[in-house]
């Protein structure tokens, strides 16, 4: 049972900035690459000409091979790199650092160590709030309350116990880290949510419970989420967008872009129900085999771009 | 089933001393120690009845007495009717321990910046490229070569041996401070500025307060070097202090202060270490050493 303290407000907080509705997003890239410098090999390039529009509200999930750019996409969206060539915008404006607008919860670390499962979720809109001394007014600390008992109801809602919540960190298993990561971006109510392989150190029942967790917070108040993994099944269940990123063309080694840009059809189903489903058997067969069997994602130009331009495989 | 101890167990790797094996086993080389010394003290006593090299334990417990109840002897000497704590306050050790304490924690206090600005050349870059080749090589410069300049600046009083302290152990520190604030992962460090995080906030509320528990650490391994350098220091040009102490007595071949001596000094730093690692403990509950 959920204790008085922890059920969720009847009426919204006022003055607290970060908690408001989500607003609509978009996130796009225009001619995107990424080159690196590889010592005496010259530069590598990783992502060549991508372009990508991420429409408000969308849950797009990138899927491809190990090392073929999903994290560093991720990352340029997040502000933490920079394209070498290309532009980038998320919500209308270019992106020039890391801020706010994207929420952000990596595989792992993405917990501070040194704070309670409460203090992790609280960090952020108590930034947001308000800066050093002016921590020590007292309206800070009624505020700190009604943020006490709001992201109280948030980590309820992903599924922790309320004795779990002065816990540190390492007290916790990792399935409930990822659940108290996903709090933590989500009570500060990111136009984009980027979450990169974080589930794919879970085990696969942990897994399993927090994907349904997270296609619900999806569903209840539909951020623009980017999703990266390599798990394929995981890519169809959750998503309602999937972008393959593979290699086209053998002598451009190295490069990648998109192979694959496809609606996934919706399911009202539950996810554990939905991979039972005969047809998302045959989606996953043929993503699986676009992916991983034809020609290790070196698929020819033709093949990709008749994939890209027929949208849906189903 | 528990198994029974065997010899073989001595050498193993997978096997772990039972509570009182483990207490008792490591108290056998402390034991052993003053076995040899009592040893070697009697056949040296045997032998020569005022030996002075090894003192015997009734010259020991003269030495303790003197240092802890009578004034130096460069000091005036006490009223007869001087309380027992009157005494203690005016003895040779008590005010030679304070000369050092006050240096050592004045040194100590200094090092605080140095750790600061390790943490700093780890999470700006642009202090990182203006500090760490110049703190990398001053590190290699032997900080007892620079006593002479020390005696020449600062002159021979307090500052120079508090100087050579702090000279001696703030580029390791900081070098230190750099390497474990680097050693924090890059996910948090995004992931705090997704937080609204300003870059004083990584630094201080995240990267700082993360890796206070592995500065304190750090500190704690360089209590001894910090020692070191306030021992070399008093022994060259001092008038007090334990380590001036230890120099006088040497020249009158005075055993029976210098191994209380010795001993007060471990026993001094053992405490403040246990006492860093205690309070290490309490304020930082979450840390996990590897």
């Amino acid at each position: 049972m959920v204790s008085a303290a922890l059920k969720p407000l009847e009426e919204p907080i006022e003055d607290i900035a970060p908690i408001s509705a989500p607003r609509r997003t978009e996130i796009e890239l225009r001619d995107v690459s990424v080159s690196y410098s590889a010592g005496k090999e010259g530069s590598k390039t990783v992502l060549s000409g991508l372009n990508l529009k991420v429409a408000a509200g969308e849950f797009v999930v990138i899927l491809g091979e190990t090392g073929c750019g999903k994290s560093t996409l991720l990352r340029l969206i997040l502000g933490q790199e920079f394209p070498t060539g290309g532009f980038i915008e998320v919500d209308g404006k270019p992106v020039r650092s890391i801020d706010a607008r994207c929420g952000y919860v990596p595989q792992k670390y993405s917990l501070f160590p040194d704070r309670t499962v409460l203090g992790n979720v609280m960090y952020g809109p108590e930034n947001a709030k308000s800066r050093f001394l002016a921590r020590l007014r007292p309206s800070f600390f009624s505020y700190r309350r009604k943020l006490r008992v709001e992201a109280q109801a948030q980590l309820v809602r992903m599924g922790l116990r309320p004795q779990d919540m002065d816990k540190y960190p390492h007290q916790l298993s990792g399935g409930m880290q990822q659940r108290v990561a996903i709090a933590q971006a989500l009570l500060m109510h990111p136009p984009v949510l980027l979450l990169d392989e974080a589930f794919s150190a879970l085990d696969p029942s942990t897994r399993a419970s927090l994907q349904e967790q997270l296609r619900d917070v999806w569903l209840e108040s539909k951020p623009t989420v980017v999703f990266v993994t390599h798990n394929t099944a995981e890519a169809l269940l959750l998503g309602t967008r999937l972008i393959l990123l593979g290699r086209h063309r053998e002598d451009r080694a190295g490069e990648t872009n998109l192979v694959l840009d496809m609606q996934i059809p919706p399911s009202k189903l539950p996810l554990s129900m939905q991979m039972q489903t005969r047809e998302f058997q045959e989606l996953l067969e043929h993503v699986k085999q676009l992916a991983y069997k034809s020609s290790s994602l070196h698929l020819d130009d033709a093949i990709a771009d008749r994939i890209v331009e027929e949208g849906n495989l189903a | 089933m528990k198994q029974p101890f065997s010899l073989g167990d001595l050498t193993g790797i997978q096997v772990r001393p039972a509570r009182l094996w483990s207490h008792s086993l490591s108290w056998i080389l402390f034991v052993a120690g003053v076995a040899l010394y009592a040893h070697f003290s009697i056949v040296r006593h045997r032998e020569n009845p005022e030996d002075r090299v090894i003192p015997s334990a009734t010259q020991l417990v003269q030495g303790i007495k003197a240092s802890v109840f009578e004034p130096a002897e460069e000091d005036d000497p006490l009223d007869p009717g001087a309380t027992l704590v009157q005494q203690v306050r005016h003895s040779m050790i008590w005010k030679d321990t304070t000369s050092s304490a006050r240096r050592f924690f004045i040194a100590l206090l200094l090092l605080v910046p140095a750790m600061l600005i390790g943490v700093h050349m780890a999470v700006f870059p642009y202090a990182g490229a203006f500090f760490l080749r110049f703190v990398l090589f001053f590190d290699k410069i032997v900080a007892l070569s620079l006593l002479p300049i020390l005696f020449i600046v600062f002159g021979i009083d307090e500052w120079s041996k508090i100087m050579l302290m702090v000279i001696g152990v703030a580029p390791t520190l900081m070098l230190d401070a750099y390497n474990i604030s680097g050693s924090v992962p890059r996910e948090q460090i995004v992931k705090a500025f997704t937080l609204k995080s300003t870059n004083l906030d990584v630094a201080y509320r995240v990267v700082l307060k993360q890796v206070l528990p592995q500065l304190i650490n750090s500190v704690r391994l360089n209590l001894k070097p910090l020692a070191l350098f306030l021992f070399a220091g008093e022994m060259i040009a001092s008038t007090d202090g334990l380590a001036y102490r230890i120099a006088i007595m040497r020249r009158h071949m005075g055993m029976d202060i210098i191994i209380p001596y010795l001993l007060w000094v471990a026993l001094l730093l053992f405490s403040l270490d246990a006492l860093l690692r205690f309070t290490n403990r309490r304020l930082h509950p979450w840390y996990q050493p590897l």
